[in-house]
């Protein structure tokens, strides 16, 4: 096995630090929503943590933003110009996840430091990063203070639209955590993805490696 | 032919009959009348000549609707009024001493003549009468309620002295406001009125304006009343409430301050452009709508098809609905408690099925500037129909979609379905299908 530095300081900090904030999120979202249902703080304690939390969200999302603006590593996030070769090798990742995998097929997509995410996840963090959670920091200040922001509340169709693309969005994130927890533990090992994003080093066949040429290290490390 | 009656019948005059009933009234005036009260001397001699026959306990007049017009005014009482100065000819300068009583002067009924005889206020009392006339009552007036106060109906005008009307055992509203004075007196504003006569607590007129006296459908009136004297209400609600402004907008200061009052949702109908009611275009088919409800209120569908029909190009500017939670009842907005009883629980309201949120209605002013008000299902509140015909009042938790509800279940379904039915399938290839050296694994997510 090769380790290969794919996931830098500041974004272990970003993803972990938005991994406990959007659960705090989601489980304040449910009591707030659910109210009487699930009783585990007071209303107005479930409340004032998540805006505190979804403002902590907010500037981790900008450590997250500034990193990659500033840093080659925003490669990572340069999308497949080529829809056809985009396609395929999205049919071929899906193909290996619902079929391939449990045959003990080897993984179509190969981990390198400029190329972490397959096509999949690809298209994914690209709409989750750049569209859902924008979008849900942006309708979560709206409704922080309606009042302060009417005049925007009013130019997209009033509050019950703002909180309802807020919900959905929180709804799509419940489905997401679950399933993204889930494929984290598809590594070669159930934990390698996860003291990955701890350490920062994934586990890579040597071969696989080798096979796929990095396009410029640019003095990132490499360890073995 | 005009009947007039100073306890008996008057026979019937021969012409000219003003001079001879004229002449009745001063020897009746010499001979039988109490002597004047000295209140009563320092009144004109017209004047005396004038209470000489109206004077008279009793004397009025049967008119055409079978009414009776009281004639009789209290000479002692009148006397120590505010209007004594100006004498009887200030409001009655239409009377012709000479030709009075008039032979023939038909009146259909006593609020005919209180109607016309309002006019003469405007003289003196200019600035409050155009008050009260840009007000409901006069609306209501003008709409031929009968019972709709004149300026006589609260200030008697032989016997009115100043700020009469603006004592709590004197305050003419519970004439016709009877239950929401009884309500108020069981206020903190009338025992803080009682404790102490220093006490600035208001009655009906501190909020609402003796004369101005607008419709509460529009709404930001009492509130701004309630603002007057709490100017600080606010400020101190950030303390412990989010959203604060938002809640004073949305909320009436009843709705937690009157703490065993029934709440409901009201969604006013408005004008999306400048807020202002929306009244003559839209109430035809509302009430329509409300009327083949049979009772059950507007559905969702029906509101929102109602609004899409408002909304149509051509008929104006954008109706829109502006949601308020209040109580349901007037005497209920009036028994203020003190604020160590306010409701402070969020739950109140902000958890499904909250009392507040199980009554809605939809109105708009009508045509006097009263609110008109019809039935809605408590169903538009949670409907995801309404997510564009309600999208001004929301309350999370209290009136959250339920569709969006079942999108959630989805979701933790398929959140949890995905991971299981994949090791289950995985399990089964292990089991059924694979040998086990071809068992391993390769990647799967990177973050």
């Amino acid at each position: 096995m090769e380790r290969i530095y794919v996931h830098p300081l500041p974004v272990r900090i970003w993803h972990w630090t938005n991994a406990v904030g959007f659960v705090a999120m989601i489980l304040t979202g449910l009591q707030i929503r659910y109210v009487g249902l699930f009783d585990v703080v007071s209303f107005r304690m479930a409340v004032s943590v998540h805006n505190w939390v979804g403002f902590v969200l907010i500037a981790n999302f900008f450590l997250w933003l500034l990193y990659y603006l500033f840093s080659d590593r925003i490669k990572v996030y340069h999308p497949e110009l080529s829809p056809r070769k985009h396609f395929i090798n999205s049919f071929r990742q899906m193909q290996y996840y619902g079929y391939g995998i449990f045959k003990g097929d080897p993984n179509p997509f190969h981990v390198s430091i400029y190329r972490k995410f397959n096509p999949l996840q690809s298209m994914l963090y690209q709409i989750i990063m750049l569209l859902l959670v924008p979008i849900q920091f942006y309708t979560g200040i709206l409704l922080w203070d309606l009042k302060g922001f009417s005049a925007q509340v009013d130019f997209f169709g009033g509050v019950r639209v703002i909180d309802t693309v807020h919900v959905l969005i929180f709804i799509f994130f419940i489905a997401y955590i679950l399933i993204h927890s889930y494929l984290g533990a598809l590594g070669h090992t159930p934990s390698a993805h996860y003291k990955a994003m701890l350490t920062g080093y994934e586990e890579v066949e040597e071969e696989a490696a080798a096979a796929e040429p990095e396009p410029e290290p640019a003095g990132e490390v490499r360890a073995t | 032919m005009d009947k007039y009656s100073i306890r008996r019948k008057t026979p019937r005059a021969l012409p000219p009959v003003g001079l001879v009933i004229a002449a009745v009234c001063a020897a009746l005036a010499l001979l039988t009348a109490p002597q004047p009260i000295a209140a009563e001397e320092e009144l004109s001699a017209e004047d005396r000549q004038c209470l000489g026959c109206h004077g008279f306990a009793g004397m009025d007049k049967t008119l055409e609707d079978g009414d009776t017009l009281a004639l009789h005014v209290p000479g002692e009482a009148f006397a120590r009024s505010v209007h004594s100065v100006f004498g009887c000819a200030g409001c009655h300068a239409d009377i012709d001493a000479a030709a009075h009583p008039p032979s023939n002067k038909d009146i259909k009924s006593a609020r005919d003549y209180a109607v016309s005889a309002n006019a003469a206020c405007h003289g003196c009392h200019g600035e409050m009468f155009e008050q009260w006339d840009k007000g409901i009552h006069a609306a209501l007036v003008r709409a031929g309620n009968r019972q709709a106060p004149l300026c006589s109906d609260c200030h008697s005008p032989h016997a009115v002295i100043r700020e009469a009307a603006a004592q709590p055992e004197q305050t003419p509203c519970k004439g016709c406001h009877g239950e929401i004075f009884t309500a108020y007196l069981g206020s903190m504003h009338a025992a803080a009125l009682r404790s102490s006569a220093e006490s600035y607590a208001p009655i009906c007129s501190g909020c609402h304006s003796a004369h101005d006296v607008r419709p509460t459908v529009l709404g930001e009136g009492p509130k701004a009343a309630c603002s007057g004297c709490h100017a600080g209400a606010l400020e101190a609600h950030r303390t412990w409430l989010p959203n604060a402004a938002l809640h004073f907008e949305a909320v009436s200061c009843p709705a937690c301050h009157s703490p065993g009052a029934e709440r409901q949702v009201d969604l006013l109908l408005v004008d999306g452009e400048d807020r202002a009611i929306s009244s003559e275009q839209i109430g035809v088919p509302l009430l329509a709508a409300a009327a083949r409800s049979d009772g059950k209120g507007l559905d969702a569908l029906t509101l929102w098809t109602l609004l899409q029909t408002f909304n149509r190009e051509g008929l104006g500017g954008k109706t829109v609905l502006r949601g308020r939670l209040e109580v349901r009842t007037g005497a209920q907005a009036h028994q203020l408690a003190g604020k160590s009883q306010a409701l402070g629980d969020c739950q109140t309201c902000h958890s499904a099925g909250s009392e507040p949120f199980q009554s809605v209605t939809i109105s708009l002013a009508g045509p006097t500037g009263q609110r008109v008000r019809v039935g809605a299902d408590a169903d538009v509140l949670s409907s995801v129909i309404s997510l564009d015909s309600v999208s001004g009042f929301y309350a999370i938790g209290g009136t959250r979609i339920k569709f969006l509800d079942i999108l959630l279940l989805a979701a933790v379904f398929v959140g949890l379905a995905v991971p299981v039915g994949h090791m289950t399938m995985g399990w089964i290839f292990r089991r059924y299908f694979l040998a086990p050296a071809q068992t391993g694994k390769g990647g799967g997510e990177q973050r």
